[in-house]
């Protein structure tokens, strides 16, 4: 259980849960609440930044930047489906909060500077902000919105009927083994989701503290050895940027699904980018402003 | 030390599928790009979403790895 036992001294401490940080009333606050909540507050003064200069057509260098992810997702959002605009604000917002959430776990201070608590007889060092998106409670409320919602418009779609309709498959003869199949596949998407999000931001925290503890000793002696942190430090804000479009993709992908028109042969369905590579300014500009 | 031997085996044996189809995967989507260069736009997208489930396992193998040894 212990990393780098050394005379039963831990040299990480790991907590799958949440650990607490201080209470009021009756409510518990966690670190990852804190840490939610800083993603929060960060996204929300970007968009009272951005409301506030306005949008120019010809972009400065921030505006630039800040428009770069969203083109690119409003670019595979206009590609899915004809009516992008109903699920382009979720998807966004899937998008941007679980960027922010993962990026803050790089932070200097995030899961290093905490207060001490006592637990099992021993001092713990209990880190005052966590990812949110290490805490399996933040991403399985999100799984849980997302799969709501791909229900909702699929049933808004089709209606009830004819969304269970299409659950059932193809040759109707079929429906009792094919029905059970669909309706757990499309329920384990909730866990599948959230797992996949908790997993690789969960092992990405507890990954950047096993290398900063194996080489915190050696930078005493040779401060480059610090450069192998930078090196997963550098593969976590590639793979929170990557976790984070992955959610907002599978969503869509989930929502493109539900509400799909019966198959036809030669259905024109191309997710193609080539051809919105031009086309995804307008939707930017728009997205960005609404 | 049971649970040890037996995270490590969870997450030793478990990623061996989802190494093998990643690479099948991501081998098939290069061969892809490399036939034709300007289908890479309509490849990305569904690559990334397989590339999304399959590493998925992996990350399922490596959650009952820590639920073994750290609960």
């Amino acid at each position: 259980m212990p990393e780098e036992e050394a005379g039963g001294e831990s040299l990480i401490h790991v907590a799958i849960s949440a650990e607490e940080v201080f209470q009021i009333g009756p409510l518990v606050v966690t670190n990852s609440m804190i840490g939610a909540l800083l993603a929060s507050a960060i996204l929300l003064l970007a968009t009272w930044y951005i409301s506030r200069r306005g949008s120019a057509l010809i972009p400065g260098r921030l505006q630039g930047v800040i428009e770069l992810p969203i083109e690119l997702l409003a670019g595979i959002i206009s590609a899915s489906t004809s009516r992008w605009r109903s699920y382009a604000a979720l998807i966004l917002c899937f998008f941007l909060m679980i960027l922010v959430a993962n990026w803050i776990g790089l932070l200097p201070g995030v899961g290093t500077v905490g207060i001490n608590h006592v637990e099992e007889g021993h001092e713990v060092l209990v880190p005052i902000v966590r990812p949110a998106s290490a805490d399996l409670n933040f991403t399985l409320g999100l799984a849980i919105i997302s799969v709501v919602m791909f229900i909702y418009w699929g049933i808004r779609a089709h209606g009830v009927g004819g969304y269970l309709r299409e659950l059932m498959g193809e040759p109707l003869y079929l429906a009792p083994l094919i029905f059970p199949i669909n309706v757990i596949s499309e329920l384990s998407r909730l866990i599948s989701l959230s797992m996949r999000l908790f997993g690789n931001v969960f092992a990405g925290e507890v990954l950047l503290a096993t290398m900063l503890a194996l080489t915190t000793f050696a930078a005493f002696v040779y401060p480059l050895a610090l450069f192998i942190p930078g090196l997963f430090v550098g593969l976590e804000i590639l793979f929170g940027f990557v976790q984070a479009l992955v959610f907002a993709l599978l969503s869509l992908t989930y929502i493109s699904t539900a509400i799909a028109e019966h198959h036809e042969p030669g259905d024109a369905s191309d997710h193609g980018e080539t051809d919105t590579a031009h086309s995804s300014h307008p939707p930017a500009a728009e997205a960005a402003t609404t | 030390m049971e649970s040890n031997l037996a995270a490590g085996l969870a997450i030793g044996i478990g990623t061996i599928g989802p190494g093998l189809g990643l690479g099948i995967a991501v081998s098939r989507a290069m061969e892809a790009i490399g036939r034709n260069p300007e289908a890479a736009g309509a490849i990305f997208t569904p690559y990334i979403i397989g590339l999304a489930l399959t590493e998925a396992l992996g990350i399922y193998a490596l959650v009952i790895g820590l639920l073994l040894m750290f609960i």
